[in-house]
């Protein structure tokens, strides 16, 4: 089971550059070893920056914390 | 070999690194002799963008410039590509054919990852460079060659002589003129007018606007290695401009390799990113645009400070409009976001506040 610091400190190297941006990835719940994030402020709506999403972080993720199974962009 | 392509000199980017600057006013003084020159740098560092500035300064720039890169060609393949061959030279051979040297005639030849060229090979290539004479394969007659010839390394020539896979003759042959190319990473001034000239490039061929660029992605781009070097960053201004959907680079529209780079503390490179796209979904228009709605207001209400009149103004629609979206959205009020509804211009300076802080969860109930 992963745990959600574990996610949190994977995501936390992103997070500050997006930030910055006006928007986050907030991370909604940990379900098994899967995770569901929402992508907010301006990026939200673009469909190149969920395609970053599912793509990047979600390969981040697997290579880091070898159980993470899924990614659920909410 | 690689297509001429349409280089022209005024689309080469000098930059604000003083060593780029000492390497172009070098490249100035040289490209009026006939020397050999030698190109040393990492992939991606411009190799044949300094080869064709060299050729385009010289007196030589009427004649062509022919670029072959040596890595491309099987040891006896290179032989042929660079000296040609004559009909029925070899099973398959149904015609005469010249070789890179002839075809660069009164030009410039740049032969390009010199380091991948067989030992066995360099004997030759040093005989020809040595004499300006080159002999077609299954040919007899010696054809006299003018040709200046420009070298690109990725290796250090001299590491290799010293270990014994260069041959020391052939690189003291080449070694006339050395320029050594440094990586992107170590003239990391360059990389914000580098990746302006790509953008704007870029969206130049798109035929639209160039993007305005978030502070947020200047500085990732000037924290990431570029192991790819100036090449990288052209293909990820690529991708950005061609995936661009809103009309400013923030760090969504960024690699996730480049934005992991970035924010990895030791600066190193995220674990290559072997990205394989997965199935598409499929999304619901409404469900999506209502998004974008609820994250523009919540954005807008936290710019403001939860002020309205004010996010009404940002978001350009009117005041009345705005409160009718939030109930439409689901967007619950902040319950400390009740400020005096008066337009305050003062607090235009919230944006900057408010771009580096997080922002608080406002709740979104999608």
């Amino acid at each position: 089971m992963v745990s959600r610091d574990q996610i949190e400190s994977v995501l936390g190297r992103i997070r500050p550059m997006m930030q910055a941006d006006g928007g986050d990835i907030e991370l909604v719940d940990v379900r098994g070893n899967s995770a569901h994030v929402r992508l907010t402020g301006m990026c939200a709506g673009c469909p190149s920056a969920h395609m970053t999403l599912y793509m990047g972080v979600e390969m981040a993720l697997r290579d880091e914390i070898k159980e993470f199974e899924e990614l659920v962009v909410l | 070999m690689r297509a001429p392509g349409t280089f022209s000199p005024d689309n080469v980017v000098v930059g604000h690194s003083p060593r780029m600057r000492a390497i172009f006013d070098f490249v100035k003084v040289v490209s009026k002799s006939d020397s050999s020159v030698i190109i040393t740098g990492e992939s991606g560092t411009g190799k044949e963008v300094i080869a064709n500035l060299l050729h385009h300064a010289s007196s030589r720039r009427h004649q062509p410039f022919v670029a072959v890169s040596c890595a491309l060609f099987s040891e006896n393949l290179i032989e042929t590509e660079l000296f040609g061959h004559e009909r029925g030279a070899f099973t398959g051979a149904i015609k005469d054919k010249p070789g890179r040297f002839e075809m660069a005639q009164g030009g410039t030849l740049f032969l390009d990852d010199i380091d991948d060229v067989p030992l066995s090979m360099q004997v030759k290539l040093l005989r020809a460079i040595q004499n300006r004479t080159v002999e077609r394969v299954g040919g007899t007659r010696s054809i006299s060659v003018n040709v200046r010839v420009i070298t690109g390394s990725k290796r250090d020539l001299k590491k290799m002589v010293a270990e014994g896979n260069f041959r020391e003759d052939l690189f003291y042959r080449l070694n006339v003129l050395p320029i050594v190319l440094p990586p992107l990473r170590e003239r990391r001034e360059d990389i914000p007018l580098l990746s302006d000239f790509f953008f704007s490039r870029f969206a130049r061929a798109r035929g639209i606007d160039v993007p305005a660029i978030s502070p947020a992605v200047r500085y990732a781009f000037s924290r990431y290695r570029w192991p790819g070097n100036v090449r990288e960053l052209e293909n990820a201004c690529e991708r950005i401009v061609q995936t661009c959907t809103c009309g400013t680079v923030r760090t969504g529209c960024l690699a996730a390799g480049v934005l992991f780079g970035a924010g990895d503390p030791a600066g190193a490179p995220a674990a290559a990113a072997q990205l394989t796209a997965g199935e598409t979904p499929s999304i619901s228009l409404d469900d999506r645009l209502r998004d974008v709605e609820s994250n523009l207001i919540t954005w807008a209400l936290k710019v403001s400070d939860g002020n309205k009149s004010r996010a009404a103004e940002l978001l350009g629609i009117k005041r009345s409009t705005l409160g009718d979206r939030i109930v439409r959205c689901g967007l619950a009020e902040p319950a400390a976001a009740d400020a005096a509804p008066a337009a305050d211009a003062a607090s235009a300076d919230a944006l900057d506040g408010a771009a580096v802080s997080r922002p608080e969860p406002l709740a979104v109930s999608a």
